[in-house]
């Protein structure tokens, strides 16, 4: 191939195409990269991002498309090729080994300089010294990393990436969890390494942050990216309306169903502040209806629904049951109290693989099952008519109560986890992401359980990132954002354009208006 | 995806003609440690039929199996609670030490001494559960712990063995042949057995104790207090360890220092078996008695035909190995044909 460096962009992707299950999650993308220049990447929750890093990382392998770097193909599928190629890249979850300290850590994987087979960490840490010295490292480098905060951890994983001579880093949502002034040092770190000619691949869901960083900037939705522009031809309305897309829904039709907000609340949350993951959240649920938490993720939600079900306690502030406050220091105890959680995590957190579909219903009922009241024994014959009912009721597709839960249906699944709390007094039930991995139809009949349930006076709380399964589903919405609640929408009000604003935007912020 | 959809394809008649070894291979890694079992039972028998067929001779296997099962049930509730304990051995030992010392040097009576006994083991087998639950030290490290320190214990306790001051009743219980002509740890055994397994299939402990082992997580958003089931485990395993550790001083007329460790790899063994019995990698009590019995029998036979007796670790290692390994094989194979 005859050298094509000169012409051109440094990176070239043209045609990417990945999808899962049938699914595009990646479709015919075509993007330029520019060393020394910083690109942003924004889109919403499954918009393709992830899929891009991770078939340029080599850890999918793309089905289609090519990616060429400085006039060489790209292996596909190869982590290692990847690196050979110089690019580098950072996830949220930092890749680090906490109990090694910071050069040990950037020298990993990288060759070292050994005497007799023992690594001499003197001469082997210039090129790490070096690079530490490149992004402003002030701490000792024999600092063990468990014992760094998490804006010098970044500072070790970019200079990790200089030690393997990285000619693009990708960086994944990497003011997460830095504060103001840290974030504010890891920009100048990027503005200097793209003035020496790295290429910064930069992700995030903080537009603000996108538009003032980034010399490019390129929208994904749907696998497709929509948009792109330099610095200074986008702004934030902008940006959101390509990240949404102009063919929004008209709001549902569906008549959603009014509160009465003059009643005594189901449930109150009273400035709930937890960590730095929830900040001061308060809102009421009233009878009847379906009450949703929308955002985007990390926003403060699951953490939020985790202090309701007794899972952590909060640093500050209350909640009310029916009126009354309540003191929940785990989940058994919110259990007794009437809250139920229906977690996000189906498989690890929901279901008891192994066993049947009737335990899986019965578990939390099993005082109501025994054959003599007072006496440990649980009936069988008692257990199978409830779950039978339960299985008929949520129309529960098994060929028996016997059936290992395991070979069930994503939907089946959720559905009997739905069922679990059905007999049990619940008083509050909060669903986190009550549909994923379930598809069309039994989404539908897992809506229809749940609104079943809030009109029958449990209070529902359900928490979900897909935007479209919240207006299908909610009568009201929450839209959280960094730890607040940002905005509440009602009735046609709830549309996805004005979730996912509100997910990106807080109006009760005084810089910039994009409504 | 187009290639996906071509390979499904070609894979369909193949898909049907392996379906009936799938069958096979998840028969075999369900009945296969029963199958063992007999087959085992059959060779003995055709080969030595005026030893080993004989009512004497299968009634010598039941008792030497007893105290081995009670212990490994014991064990076998806190492996389904998802958790481990080694201090079952020592803990056998250490009681069977200090309820002779009872009858022997506080001149207890032999059933003041045996429910004292019995409320140590299980008081230790709590003490383990908190440590694990509340303190949260890992399983092994806090049951070898214990379990060290009780043979500290015992040494302090009586560093000989105690032989004598011991009434002749105690001795009686596992000599003696109350019901049906069974040896009384049979009986004792088939009561601890049953009690088990009814409180692990049919009661409502027994269902948390399943979900807890069965995804911690999930059990814990139930609204179960896992804290206070793998407690209870705990206990039954101790409760149990000091059943054996009675009976064993029983049978052997003293309390001997370590005289029980043994057991703790004996029952670890018939454990790991059952869980490779009937169901697919779980523990449960039924399987819990096949391991145990082929361990026994296993023993027995290796002893008739004169084995010497350092093949006996030989056996139990190399079929505790060869069973679970085919069984894990079985349903790794039977998962992927």
């Amino acid at each position: 191939m005859p050298p094509a460096a000169s012409v051109g962009p440094w990176m070239r992707i043209r045609g990417l195409t990945k999808s899962f299950a049938g699914e595009l999650a990646l479709d015919h993308a075509d993007l330029d990269i520019e060393q020394g220049k910083v690109h942003g990447l924004v889109g919403a929750n499954g918009a393709g991002k992830s899929t891009l890093i991770r078939c340029l990382a080599g850890v999918t392998v793309a089905d289609e498309g090519s990616v060429t770097i400085a006039g060489e193909d790209l292996q596909k599928g190869s982590p290692r090729a990847s690196e050979k190629a110089g690019l580098a890249f950072i996830h949220q979850e930092l890749n680090l080994i906490p109990h090694f300290n910071a050069l040990q850590n950037m020298l990993l994987g990288a060759p070292k300089v050994t005497r007799f087979g023992i690594i001499d960490w003197q001469r082997s840490g210039v090129a790490a010294r070096a690079a530490a010295e490149r992004v402003g490292i002030r701490f000792p480098l024999e600092t063990k990393v468990s014992e760094l905060s998490v804006a010098q951890r970044w500072l070790v994983m970019i200079s990790k990436a200089l030690v393997g001579e990285a000619s693009m880093i990708a960086m994944d949502e990497p003011t997460a969890s830095l504060s103001g002034p840290e974030s504010e040092q890891l920009f100048a770190i990027i503005r200097d390494l793209s003035a020496q000619g790295v290429a910064i691949l930069y992700v995030s869901h903080r537009l603000e942050e996108v538009l003032q960083l980034c010399d490019r900037i390129t929208v994904l939705r749907d696998g497709r990216i929509v948009d792109g522009a330099e610095r200074g031809a986008l702004n934030k309305k902008g940006l959101v309306r390509a990240i949404i897309g102009h063919d929004i829904r008209p709001p549902d039709a569906r008549a959603r169903f009014a509160s009465d907000r003059n009643q005594q609340p189901t449930f109150s949350v009273r400035d709930i502040a937890w960590k730095s993951a929830v900040k001061g959240v308060s809102f009421d649920l009233y009878k009847g209806e379906v009450l949703a938490l929308g955002g985007l993720v990390g926003a403060g939600r699951t953490e939020l629904a985790h202090l309701v079900a007794g899972a952590s306690r909060p640093n500050a502030g209350h909640f009310e049951l029916d009126g009354k406050r309540l003191d929940i220091a785990n989940e058994a105890e919110a259990v007794r109290a009437g809250i139920a959680l229906v977690p996000e995590e189906r498989r690890s957190q929901g279901v008891m693989l192994q066993q049947s579909v009737g335990f899986n219903i019965n578990i939390s009922t099993l005082k109501k099952l025994r054959a003599i009241p007072g006496l440990p024994f649980v009936s069988d014959r008692k257990a199978r008519r409830q779950a039978n009912s339960l299985i008929a009721q949520l129309g529960i597709k098994t060929p028996s109560v016997d059936a290992r839960i395991g070979g069930l249906s994503g939907g089946n699944q959720q559905k009997a986890l739905i069922a679990r709390w059905l007999n049990a007094g619940t008083r509050l039930l909060i669903l986190d992401e009550p549909s994923r991995g379930v598809d069309v139809g039994a989404r539908e009949e897992i809506h229809d359980a749940i609104r079943a349930l809030a009109r029958s006076g449990v209070g529902i709380l359900v928490i979900s990132s897909d935007v479209e399964e919240l207006t299908l589903l909610a009568d009201r919405v929450l839209v959280m954002r960094e730890g607040r609640v940002t905005g509440e929408l009602t009735g046609a009000d709830i549309t996805e354009a004005r979730i996912i604003e509100l997910s990106y935007h807080d109006p009760n912020d005084e810089e910039g208006d994009i409504a | 995806m187009m290639a996906q959809a071509g390979t499904a394809a070609k894979d369909a008649p193949q898909l049907r003609k392996s379906s009936w070894k799938r069958t096979a291979l998840i028969w075999l890694s369900r009945y296969g440690t029963i199958v063992g079992l007999l087959l085992m039972v059959i060779f003995f028998s055709a080969n030595a039929p005026g030893i080993f067929l004989s009512r004497a001779n299968f009634l010598n296997i039941l008792s030497q199996a007893s105290l081995t099962a009670i212990i490994a049930s014991g064990l076998t509730y806190t492996l389904v609670v998802g958790e481990f304990d080694l201090s079952i051995g020592y803990v056998a030992s250490f009681v069977g030490l200090i309820v002779t010392g009872l009858m022997a040097y506080q001149g207890f009576p032999i059933w003041l001494s045996i429910v004292c006994a019995l409320l140590l083991g299980a008081a230790i087998g709590a003490l383990n559960g908190v440590l694990v639950t509340k303190v949260r030290i890992n399983a092994v490290i806090s049951t070898l712990g214990i379990g060290t320190m009780l043979t500290g214990i015992g040494f302090t306790y009586s560093s000989f063995p105690i032989a004598t001051g011991i009434p002749r009743a105690f001795t009686d219980i596992s000599l003696g042949r109350l019901v049906f002509g069974l040896p009384n740890p049979v009986i004792i055994m088939v009561v601890v057995l049953i009690a088990l397994w009814i409180i692990l299939n049919k009661t409502d402990i027994g269902q948390k104790m399943q979900a807890v082992g069965g995804n911690l997580e999930a059990a814990r958003l139930s609204g179960i207090r896992v804290d206070r089931i793998k407690i209870f485990a705990f206990a039954t395993a101790g409760f149990c360890a000091a059943l054996t550790g009675t009976l064993l001083s029983s049978l052997l007329g003293s309390g001997t220092l370590a005289a029980a460790d043994g057991y703790l790899l004996d029952a670890f063994a018939a454990v790991f078996l059952g869980s490779a019995t009937l169901k697919e990698g779980e523990f449960h009590i039924t399987g819990t008695l096949v391991g145990v019995l082929i361990l026994a029998v296993g023993f027995n036979g290796l002893s008739i035909f004169g084995a010497p007796t350092h093949f006996q670790p030989i056996f139990k290692g190399g079929i505790l190995v060869l069973a679970v390994g085919m069984s894990a094989l079985a349903r790794r194979y039977a998962a992927s044909v």
